[in-house]
């Protein structure tokens, strides 16, 4: 065993000390020495620093970003203070950097909370004639933006930023809240050294997590710190975690990603109980159980449960005497989608409390349209559960008791053997159709019936589809006539119905439909099952497509998919650090038939083609028939799952290749 | 470029006068509804001024929003500062029938600060009331009073400034002290009607029932359909400076005398400035060593608060921390020439905005400042707050417009230099070599100048990772890998840079039958045609002229003949000239292209002629040459 002493600083009321005893060291990555820094100190080869390799031409590198972390007995409430020291240094490698040097500090207070900056340093550093010089923030250049009551932004301005500078800050915050900890090991820029240093006291205790693709390594020490407050001296047991990383590369930002935040390199801590001395105990998060009871006690979710009048009688208007059982979810499902405009907003917790609330309203967030639906289940004796989620713009859920890390709801329904998702913000959704955002692989079933919960797999295994057929004649104009028709299942038929929905009226949809589509002239649109979506979408129209077909000389020519040819590949960059996350499986089909005049034939015609890859997770067809002066063109794109993983990608993307040219390929006729 | 509130927020404001009106939405003329997403049902403004330096408005207005798209018009903003004051906020909430649903309290207001894009700070704050209302239609009702304790502008009229909106009754009164002047613009055939009410000079306009206008696409904006009245004082008192603006020179010299005194430098600087252009002969080096100086040493940091707005720091306060705002680092720049012993004048300008209007004196016409110095033979214009820009080019944002320089005699107005298609121009030329397989290596040069070296600039900027990001979404050529790419500013007082890019594509053929199919127009399309607008109503205008020149020179496969090239195009219209040829020798395929494009505002009824041409060139971009297999 390892004992070192050190001094801690001053508090408010008293000297804090603190002894560790190391306990055990968690197997990680890389073990990185801990390194020191003191402020105003600059050594002449920190104005050397390059970077090397893929991030060789950032704007600026942080050189160290180093945060010292406690928690003091203060003030008059005599509860903990987490005070954040932080010392951070950049170097400025070019003009596009210049940002770094307007440092923002977002500060909050709400009711008797808030955080505060306490102590505040910065400084330039130049290299000039072999000499450094410093320039200090000036008092001018600092400034206090009241954004609103509970939010301010405290700024500063370094003075004497050029290319080739180096920039540094040293500040300490106080806050009150204590709710969630965190600390970013990677930034846009890359960053040479970040230190994440936290003592956490015996009466506070925090779940941690890791997260990114760059894993941290960490260390775990116990000791001992002197509390001295106004109230007394105690000493208490703390927890010291301590993360270093060396080297960590800018992080790159790429498409089909849910959210970047999953693959920042990150730790968070977040609280799940206090008990403080002499005080009662009080526990936040610490189980599930705890967390599901949570949830029952709060009034703006389990509240919306509470026996009701408005309920019982909104019930008895769905259901009927002659109502078959097996019917009951999916008209209450249609009653409350049909009645209530989602806001916008994704939430678990509702805005309001109760169900005579929200159809008050007709307005609602996620949770007070869900769980509204959820009070009528209950009432009709559905067999009926909420569903927790994340989102996918909030990333992964890290899996262990936290609730603020949800922020959407939807419900489950069991139907004999069979579960059915519900989600009913849309008009346009449908059993098992919820929320794009809402499918993120993972949700947190409660089951208040026997206080447990358990997670389950919310990924959509179903094939969500598109087909278009198309009967066009050529005219020796060079005019294609005809009629499409598009039908579409699913997700994709989510979309387009909520582009519609979306859409003013149906000159406007269309207005926006033939945008891209250059040539294009519609006439007898038509739509199928708007008003239903648990049926297929459909859309017809007669067109008039102008300017795709071309000629040159005795030969015209046309790529017969026209304006439904994949143009370019999504995926062009060579290598992928992530995942790609396309939500659903989907599959789109293409039936062309053209007929071009008599007097024309058709020259050498594109030959059949099929590809199959990743054992028909991912394929494509392309197959043509030629009937006299008809050709007929079947294409079919298919992606049986909704993630693609790394390893996967280079396959993905030689499909689209493929797709894109062969989709290219053009239907050469002969005039004569 | 980077602006700065140099003279502020215009505000749009009002009165209470009439008791509930009812807001039944079935009582709104059909002919309102036509093309509307909001109707504005009653509106009343009325501004009274007390003397030069406070005023009180009183402001009143009830909204219909009838769909979704006008949700933006039902959410109530009004800027203040520390030289105004909101009070008597008030809101209700009304049905589809006129039936009130919700009241709302000053306390349902919210407020916040205000800070424009790349402003570290200025004192603006703002008061504001967002709901959601999920049924439509609605209307909404608002009043409030502002007292003014500090004035530079009146408020304008412009009821129908945005596209779907219809009003059905608009005013807006004016009072003005008797012995106290101001000045104002207005629409064609608008009536003024202006009469003495006890001892104020009383003005009124108004408007009924103003049909929406759809959105038009290019448009240079609603003023020469509807209704509007544009305000300014002559007098004016704004943190404890008075000023008076009865003309352009006036407004001149008020600018003058904030800004006197603050080009004082210190010695060190002295020393330094004279140091640097020890080895400077001509009046041009100096001014260019200095430049340099100012855009390898100083950065753009916004901060606005009150006078500040019209008023540089100190040139002395900019050596010291180097940074500041167009004011401040413009300032600096003529102390630093003042030095040098060369005169320079503080330019006015709006960047991005029309030009100052000759006749009409106002501070916010412009949002910005820049600076001239007149020499002998030529005058150089400074654009201070780029650190890219070459000497004397200002940027696309800040040419040919009406400027006011600031003079010790005055405000004098000036125009800025034109940007001529030919100096906005893309010269490229490329080479590309197909092989058997259809596989090509491309090399390409390019030259951009003026404008659009500024919208490549950025280029020149990022890092290579981006670079080649930006490149891939920008080129749109089929399954390719990039080599090797590099950008260069040859010359760092010329506004040019050199784009170099190597790469292999491997789908520059497509296949049809036993034939081979090339676009020959490989790098710059026009994607898009233009639709045609019946009965448009407003004027139009390209972003600003321009000139390209491309060359590409194909090699093709080996094996493979020229079967077929396109005829010889040329399109030419008084929006610009098209050309492309195709020539065909041996191997070799030449495809050379020129587009240019004049910049200028239009009237509406020409837009469908301007769609034709458009749709002309999108027909030329796809031409395409056939190769065949040689027997």
């Amino acid at each position: 065993m390892n004992h070192m002493r050190f001094i801690l600083f001053a508090v408010l009321f008293g000297v804090n000390s603190i002894s560790f005893a190391q306990e055990k060291t968690v197997p990680v990555p890389k073990e990185v020495a801990q390194r020191t820094f003191k402020y105003g100190k600059i050594t002449p080869e920190e104005f050397e620093t390059k970077i090397s390799g893929a991030d060789s031409a950032a704007s600026a590198v942080v050189l160290f970003d180093v945060g010292k972390a406690i928690f003091e007995l203060a003030g008059r409430k005599a509860s903990f203070v987490y005070v954040l020291e932080r010392h951070i240094r950049y170097k400025i490698i070019n003009k596009a950097g210049y940002d770094f040097a307007n440092l923002e500090i977002p500060l909050f207070n709400i009711n008797d909370d808030e955080s505060y900056l306490d102590d505040m340093e910065g400084a330039t550093y130049n290299m000039e004639n072999g000499k450094v010089v410093i320039s200090k923030i000036s008092k001018s250049s600092k400034f206090t933006e009241r954004r609103d009551k509970n939010f301010t932004i405290k700024k500063f301005a370094l003075p004497n930023v050029k290319e080739g500078s180096i920039i540094e800050f040293k500040y300490k915050i106080k806050s009150d809240f204590l709710g969630t900890l965190n600390w970013h090991f990677q930034k846009n820029i890359p960053t040479l050294y970040s230190e994440y240093d936290v003592s956490i006291p015996q009466f506070l205790k925090y779940n941690m997590s890791q997260t990114g693709l760059i894993k941290v390594a960490s260390k775990r020490e116990l000791g001992q710190q002197n509390m001295v407050s106004y109230y007394g001296a105690a000493t208490a047991q703390i927890a010291r975690t301590q993360f270093r990383i060396e080297n960590v590369p800018a992080l790159k930002v790429e498409k089909y990603v849910p959210t970047m935040d999953e693959y920042i390199s990150k730790v968070e801590f977040e609280l799940t109980s206090i008990r403080m001395p002499g005080q009662s105990f009080m526990d936040y998060i610490p189980t599930w159980p705890k967390v599901i009871a949570k949830l029952r006690g709060y009034n703006n979710f389990g509240g919306f449960l509470a026996p009701n009048d408005f309920v019982k009688t909104t019930v008895a208007k769905i259901v009927k005497q002659d109502t078959k059982p097996d019917s009951v979810p999916f008209l209450i499902f249609d009653y409350v989608k049909n009645n209530i405009k989602w806001n916008n907003q994704t939430g678990i917790y509702g805005s309001s409390t109760s169900a005579q609330q929200v159809f008050e309203k007709k307005t609602g967030n996620a949770a007070d349209i869900n769980l509204s639906m959820l009070a009528l289940f209950k009432e009709a004796r559905v067999e009926a559960c909420p569903i927790i989620l994340s989102t996918r713009e909030n990333g992964k859920h890290p899996k262990y008791p936290v609730l603020t890390k949800f922020d959407n709801v939807i419900i489950d329904v069991k139907i004999g053997e069979r579960h059915i998702f519900f989600d009913a913000t849309n008009k346009n959704h449908t059993p098992d159709i919820i929320a794009f955002e809402n499918l993120n692989h993972e949700g947190y079933r409660v089951d208040f019936g026997t206080n447990t919960g358990s997670w389950v797999n919310t990924d959509e295994f179903k094939i969500s589809k598109k087909n278009v057929n198309g009967y066009l004649t050529l005219s020796k104009e060079n005019k294609l006539t005809g009629k499409l028709q598009t039908f579409t299942t699913d997700y994709i038929a989510l979309e387009r119905r909520n582009k519609q929905l979306n859409s003013l009226n149906e000159v406007e949809y269309l207005k926006s439909f033939k945008a891209d589509k250059p040539g294009l002239g519609i006439s007898e649109y038509k739509t199928e099952n708007i008003d239903n979506p648990n049926e297929p979408f459909g859309e017809s129209m007669d067109v008039v497509i102008e300017d795709n077909v071309e000629e040159a000389g005795n030969l015209v020519y046309f790529t017969p998919l026209l304006f439904e040819r994949t143009k370019e590949n999504p995926f062009k960059i060579e290598d992928r650090q992530y995942p790609v996350d396309f939500g659903h499986p989907s599959e789109e089909v293409y039936r062309l038939t053209i007929e071009i005049p008599k007097e024309y034939s058709f020259d050498k015609l594109p030959q059949n083609e099929k590809i199959s890859l990743l054992e028909d997770a991912a394929a494509f067809s392309f197959t043509v028939n030629q009937e006299e002066n008809k050709i007929s063109i079947v294409s079919k794109i298919s992606f049986r799952k909704s993630v693609y993983s790394v390893q996967e990608y280079h396959d993905l993307k030689e499909l689209f290749t493929n797709i894109v040219r062969k989709q290219a390929e053009q239907i050469v006729v002969k005039k004569s | 470029m980077k602006t700065c509130l140099l003279f502020v927020i215009s505000f749009s404001c009002f009165i209470s006068a009439n008791a509930q009106v009812l807001y039944d939405v079935s009582k709104i003329p059909a002919e309102l509804l036509k093309n509307a997403s909001v109707v504005i049902r009653n509106e009343e403004q009325v501004y009274d001024v007390k003397n030069p330096g406070s005023a009180m408005m009183e402001y009143r207005t009830a909204v219909t929003i009838l769909n979704k798209s006008g949700d933006a018009a039902s959410n109530m903003h009004e800027f203040y500062n520390k030289f105004s004051s909101i009070s008597d906020l008030k809101a209700s909430l009304y049905d589809a029938a006129g039936k009130k649903i919700k009241d709302y309290k000053t306390s349902d207001f919210r407020d916040r600060s205000v800070v424009s894009d790349g402003t570290m700070y200025q004192d603006d704050r703002v008061k504001y009331l967002e709901f959601s209302h999920t049924s439509y239609p609605y209307t909404i009702e608002y009043s409030y009073r502002v007292d003014f304790t500090g004035i530079r502008t009146y408020p304008d009229w412009y009821p129908a400034s945005t596209w779907n909106q219809a009003v059905e009754t608009s005013s807006f009164v004016f009072k003005l002290p008797q012995g106290m002047t101001f000045k104002y613009l207005k629409s064609e055939g608008l009536a003024t009607d202006s009469s003495k009410v006890k001892d104020k000079l009383q003005y009124k306009w108004s408007c009924r029932n103003v049909k929406a206008l759809e959105y038009e696409p290019m448009s240079t904006g609603m003023r020469n359909v509807m209704p509007w009245v544009t305000l300014a004082p002559n007098q004016f008192e704004y943190d404890n400076s008075k000023a008076n603006i009865e003309n352009w020179a006036n407004l001149g010299s008020w600018m003058y005398n904030l800004s006197s005194g603050m080009q004082e430098l210190p010695e060190a600087a002295k020393v330094k400035i004279l140091n640097l252009i020890k080895d400077a002969k001509t009046p041009e080096e100096k001014i260019s060593v200095l430049y340099r100086h100012l855009q390898a040493n100083t950065r753009y940091v916004g901060v606005q608060l009150g006078i500040g707005g019209y008023k540089p720091i100190a040139a002395e306060k900019v050596f010291s921390v180097n940074y500041g705002d167009c004011k401040a680092l413009s300032n600096y720049m003529k102390a630093m020439l003042e030095v040098a012993g060369i005169k320079s004048n503080l330019v006015v300008i709006g960047n991005g905005m029309p030009s100052l209007n000759k006749n009409f004196a106002s501070v916010n016409q412009a949002n910005h400042m820049i600076l001239c110095v007149p020499l002998e033979k030529d005058t150089t214009w400074l654009e201070c707050t780029s650190q890219y820009v070459p000497l004397g080019y200002i940027g696309n944002n800040n040419s040919d417009r009406t400027v006011l320089l600031i003079t010790e005699n005055g405000g004098k107005l000036a125009r800025t230099p034109v940007y001529n298609p030919a100096d906005n121009y893309q010269k490229r030329s490329a080479r590309v070599d197909l092989n058997e397989e259809g596989n090509a290596d491309i090399q390409i040069e390019t030259q951009y100048g003026y404008a659009q070296f500024e919208e490549n600039l950025r280029m020149l900027i990022v890092d290579p990772t981006e670079q080649r990001k930006s490149l891939m979404n920008s080129l749109s050529i089929p399954n390719m890998q990039i080599g090797t790419l590099s950008y260069l500013q040859p010359d760092k007082n010329t506004a040019m840079l050199t784009e170099k890019i190597s790469l292999k594509a491997s789908q520059l053929l497509t296949k049809g039958g036993d034939k081979l199919f090339l676009t020959l127009n490989l790098l710059n399309r026009q994607e898009s045609a233009v639709t045609i607008v019946e009965d448009r109503k407003t004027s139009f205008a390209v972003n600003y002229s321009f000139k390209d020149e491309d060359e590409i020179i194909y090699t093709i496969p080996k094996g493979y003949k020229i079967e077929f090239i396109p005829k010889d195009i040329s399109i030419e219209s008084e929006f610009g000239k098209y050309s492309a040829k195709f020539t065909a020798k041996d191997d070799k395929l030449v495809y050379t292209r020129t587009k240019m494009m004049v910049s200028k505002k239009y009237p509406p009824e020409k837009y469908n002629d301007f769609a034709a041409f458009y749709k002309k060139i999108y027909q030329a971009d796809k031409q395409k040459s056939i190769l065949a297999k040689m027997e």
